[in-house]
């Protein structure tokens, strides 16, 4: 009982902290999210493997209800369940191999859920301390992964950037983006223009501009305005992604949608990075939920009372770019189409972990 | 790496629940102000909310009126589990305080504070990052020694919906600094002109100086421990305000500096009307104070999601298909909304019902309230549990109280309250009579025949002019035009202020206010039987406060004396020679520091003398003449100076003398005798 006490300590003070923003960034909130699940795994008893499963999708479904719109955390728990469930049904294959034969037709396709089940709770006899320490070292290694996503991102920058090349980079809030645009200059001498990004980003376009800059990188602030007029000239468009979708469209920061419409209309090649943290299994079905609105005050002063009050503001802080605007994702394994990363996401998540709810 | 911080520095907050006020009356009658709901969430939450973002370690909720309730949220909140990021939450049970004052007197005799603290009112919506105010804090107390607070203020203007129009308060910030010069409260927003009186002596040494009717003030205060202390030596502090910020920058003695903090880009505004209550509600709605918006939910069982337009809804919600929400709403958990029905610019509790096309405009609808089909609500509060009938209007202003039932097809007019059960005030402690006064069940020509509930009058005299601010709530988003002339007025006013700079000078009415407080303080020391010291301090605080000279406190002082004899005499519970040694032998020492040289005891006498002509012709001398052994038994007045009063003129004119002669007598020849 204790126990159980103590793991739910940990979960509600990491909602509050998820609520209050006092952790913040898709990087930072999805280390943390690993270090939190360790702690739960390490503290929280259960009897059988389907118990243990059932707790952390719980944990993950309070956890993303805290904060809908970070979708870090809900892959991060889904990153651990498949994990989970990998070590669970390596252990119960060895032992039902012998007891029944592995059905291969499309029938067990359609009725996988009779199988696993009673899969499911045979693999309760298995000494749970294994199964403990196994998946605890599984998620450290998804740390390590999070922690030298931007390496391996960067491996691919000399194939990617040519000499003198105009690059456009509208979200200057990335620092994928920034560290891969840093790596690049190593080798290749090129031209950023980075989107003046009013009101929300302003201030760490300035730092983006000033960090390239101190690299000897060639680089302009343009206003947003302007996008269109210099997009003929623009060799590739390099987004920062928040989130990554199964069908390939991802949230980004308010503003790339048009950026992205502008490079179709120019044929211009769009590049998005993405570490692999960032791939959700979920479909973008209802796209305005994926939107985080933020304060008014940015787009209008609160001094000025003779207008609030009496017009509608809205500052919306993300933007959905759907997948046919974007050519080719850069992530930590590789470079992928959009049509393709339903697979990546198979390969990374279980299809029973899509719904937590 | 934040663990450290936190450890680093550990921050106290005192959280005044109680505002002290009687503005949210009849409301505040039932449920203390800070567990009214905004938006569906008790104010408290909000304070608390900004505490634990800034990481406040310990927090202390000083509880008065209604504490059992505030303690009882507190004890069911999320704040007390093991998760909460307070270390410690306590609610401090304060119930004899009457003023933020007594609530800091509270704090400091308890021994609560440790080290610097955030003081805070629990009323307070605010997006602000205190750990910039903290360190500009920290900064300040390096630099400045007499440094003992700042105060958050955020820019606004002057009519800003989210700024208190009955206490807007005008502050001169030295340029560059932000020092507090000076702090005066100005009238409420009424198109009257006024003006701030100055005194030059302030604005000496100043190179350049700011004077600010633009800011809201939120009542977030960074203070040292000094804090707390000077209110304890200062009795007279009241209000947080317009007492201690006043009393400190202006007293000679104190020397101690208090500075702001003003804000531009976060939010911060305190709910103490129902004005900025509107205009509070509505900056939430908007996304003024993100990331301090609904679907935050900051309650852990709220569901609460964003749809374009501003418009919140929960999980469980049923809206009919014709029904219309237009924009800025918010909708709690299970509540029904009828057809043809439209919602504008309103919060609407849970577990609410709302009829068919029912028309809600600007307004707040509390939990469980139901609304009847066809009625009409704008810019009106609908309190928890209340229910309007069929095809009721509630006009702009009208405020249903809890649980108050109103018949189908009533017009409530402007600016109307309705309470349930009649509401008395005992002496300041707000609480409901059970008294028998049962002439009326209901006021039928209110509510209808079928209602529930009477009419709520404010007390005209102390609140009266407030009454109708709700109404101006109203006013004040329905049209501009009177108010655009006000702030034409403001503007002018603000560029003569400058000039204007007059000194002080003494008005009769200040004099007036003088001796009635004086008085007041020595009745209230002869009562409670404080210590000389203590009562001589607040006589000379209010002296040097007021600007007036010791005379005046002679007057006050003898004035409260021989009322308190006259008291004694007159109800027969002590005879005249009694009473006078029992409150003379004690108290005349009060004159020891009043009293200096040999004009100043003639004074003396003839106030005494005076203030004895005026008592009953019966014993009038007797008190007289006993007062005089006293002073002199206690070497108040010399000899000399008996004789002397005694010979002049003035004493021959006043009376009240026979009984005293034979003791001057007696007091020559034994002055001969010794001789």
């Amino acid at each position: 009982m204790s126990s159980t006490q103590k793991y739910e300590v940990l979960v509600d003070s990491f909602i509050s902290k998820l609520k209050r923003r006092q952790i913040t960034g898709s990087y930072n909130v999805a280390t943390a999210t690993c270090r939190l699940l360790m702690r739960v795994i390490s503290s929280s008893r259960w009897s059988s493997t389907e118990e243990f499963i059932n707790l952390i999708r719980g944990v993950g479904c309070k956890l993303i209800d805290a904060q809908p719109r970070e979708f870090a955390t809900g892959n991060i728990v889904r990153r651990v369940l498949a994990i989970i469930r990998d070590e669970v049904s390596e252990d119960s294959v060895t032992q039902s191999a012998n007891n029944a034969p592995y059905n291969t037709s499309m029938f067990q396709l359609l009725s996988t859920t009779h199988t696993t089940k009673p899969q499911g709770t045979q693999a309760t006899k298995q000494p749970n301390q294994d199964l403990r320490s196994v998946v605890i070292q599984g998620i450290r290694e998804l740390i390590d992964e999070i922690a030298s996503v931007h390496e391996n991102i960067e491996l691919m920058t000399v194939d990617l950037i040519h000499e003198n090349e105009v690059l456009l980079t509208p979200t200057p809030g990335s620092q994928t983006v920034l560290n891969f645009l840093l790596k690049a200059s190593l080798k290749r001498k090129f031209t950023v223009l980075i989107t003046e990004s009013y009101p929300n980003d302003i201030n760490e376009c300035h730092s983006f501009a000033k960090k390239l800059a101190e690299m000897n990188i060639e680089t302009v602030i343009i206003p947003d305005s302007t996008v269109f007029a210099v997009m003929s000239r623009v060799g590739k468009v390099l987004i920062g992604a928040r989130s990554v979708f199964a069908n390939g469209g991802c949230v980004t920061a308010a503003g790339v949608a048009t950026v992205c419409e502008c490079a179709k209309e120019h044929r211009t090649p769009v590049f998005a990075v993405a570490g692999l943290y960032k791939f959700s299994p979920t479909y973008p079905f209802d796209r305005d939920s994926l939107i985080e609105v933020g304060n008014s005050g940015k787009v209008l002063p609160y001094e000025d009372s003779d207008l609030v009050g009496k017009c509608e503001v809205t500052n919306p802080l993300f933007d959905y770019v759907v997948p046919e605007h974007i050519d080719i994702y850069i992530t930590n394994i590789g470079g992928f189409s959009p049509n393709f990363i339903y697979r990546i996401v198979l390969d990374n998540y279980k299809a029973e972990d899509v719904q937590l709810g | 790496m934040k663990k450290d911080d936190i450890e680093e520095q550990k921050i106290q907050a005192i959280v005044l629940t109680d505002s002290f006020q009687t503005r949210f009356m009849p409301l505040t009658a039932i449920r203390p102000r800070c567990l009214l709901p905004l938006a569906n969430v008790p104010l408290i939450e909000y304070t608390l909310e900004f505490l634990a973002q800034a990481n406040v370690s310990e927090v202390y909720l000083m509880c008065c009126s209604h504490a059992d309730q505030v303690q009882q949220y507190i004890d069911d909140s999320k704040w007390v589990h093991p998760s909460s990021p307070f270390t410690k939450i306590q609610t401090i049970m304060s119930l004899e305080s009457r003023s933020v004052g007594d609530a800091m007197r509270d704090v400091d005799s308890r021994g609560l504070i440790t080290g610097d603290f955030v003081l805070v009112s629990g009323d307070v919506v605010t997006n602000l990052d205190l750990s910039k105010v903290l360190a500009t804090h920290k900064q300040r107390k390096a630099a400045d020694r007499d440094y003992i607070a700042t105060m958050v203020l955020k820019q606004a203007s002057e009519l800003h919906r989210a700024r208190s129009h009955i206490e807007p308060a005008c502050f001169i910030l030295e340029k560059g600094t932000d020092k507090c010069l000076y702090y005066q409260d100005i009238p409420p927003v009424n198109g009257q002109k006024t003006s701030v009186n100055i005194d030059p002596e302030i604005l000496q040494d100043v190179a350049e100086f700011d004077i600010r009717n633009d800011l809201i003030d939120c009542h977030v205060d960074i203070c040292t421990p000094q804090v707390p202390t000077i209110f304890q030596e200062n009795f007279d502090y009241q209000a947080l305000r317009s007492d201690f910020v006043k009393g400190v920058l202006s007293s000679d003695l104190l020397k101690k500096h208090i500075y702001a903090y003003v804000t531009g880009d976060e939010y911060a505004a305190r709910v103490e009307s129902w004005q900025t209550y509107d205009g509070i509600s509505q900056d939430v709605l908007e996304r003024w104070c993100y990331p301090i918006v609904p679907e935050r939910n900051i309650i852990d069982d709220q569901t609460y999601t964003y749809e374009s337009k501003h418009i919140y809804k929960e999980q469980n919600i049923r809206l009919s298909q014709s029904c219309k929400i237009q924009s800025r709403v918010v909708i709690g958990n299970d509540t029904f909304i009828g057809d043809g029905s439209k919602v504008q610019a309103s919060v609407i509790g849970r577990h609410c019902r709302i009829g068919n096309n029912v028309l809600v405009e600007n307004s707040y609808i509390w939990e469980g309230a139901v609304i009847g089909d066809g009625s009409v609500i704008r810019h009106s509060i609908v309190a928890a549990d209340a229910v309007v009938g069929a095809n009721s209007v509630l006009n702009p202003g009208a405020v249903i109280g809890f649980g108050v039932r109103i018949d189908d097809n009533v017009e409530i007019p402007h600016d109307t309250k309705i309470v349930k059960e009649k509401i008395r005030k005992m002496d300041d402690s707000l609480s409901l009579s059970e008294e028998e006064d049962e002439e009326e069940e209901s006021d039928a020509s209110i509510v209808g025949p079928n209602g529930v509930g009477r009419l709520y009058r404010e007390d005209v005299h102390e609140d009266g002019q407030y009454g109708g601010m709700i109404y101006q709530m109203a006013q004040l988003s329905v049209s501009d035009t009177s108010l655009a002339s006000t702030t034409v007025a403001h503007q002018h006013r603000r560029k003569k202020r400058t000039q204007s700079t007059t000194s002080a000078y003494l008005s009769e009415e200040e004099d007036e206010q003088f001796d009635k407080e004086a008085i007041a303080t020595v009745e209230r020391a002869m009562e409670f039987n404080h210590d000389i010291d203590t009562a001589l301090l607040e006589l000379n605080t209010l002296r040097m406060s007021m600007n007036v000279t010791y005379h005046e406190v002679r007057v006050a002082t003898s004035t409260a004396l021989v009322k308190r004899v006259d008291h004694f005499i007159e109800t027969q519970t002590l005879g005249a020679k009694e009473a006078v040694e029992k409150i003379f032998r004690k108290w005349s020492s009060l004159f020891d520091r009043q009293v200096f040289d040999n004009e100043d005891q003639l004074d003396l006498l003839i106030i005494l003398q005076t203030l004895c002509s005026q008592l009953d012709a019966s014993y009038n001398s007797v008190v007289l003449l006993w007062i005089l052994v006293v002073l002199y038994d206690e070497e108040i007045i010399e000899e000399e100076n008996i004789y002397k009063w005694w010979h002049s003129e003035k004493s021959k004119e006043i009376g009240a003398r026979d009984r005293v002669e034979k003791w001057i007598e007696w007091l020559q020849e034994a002055e001969s005798e010794e001789e």
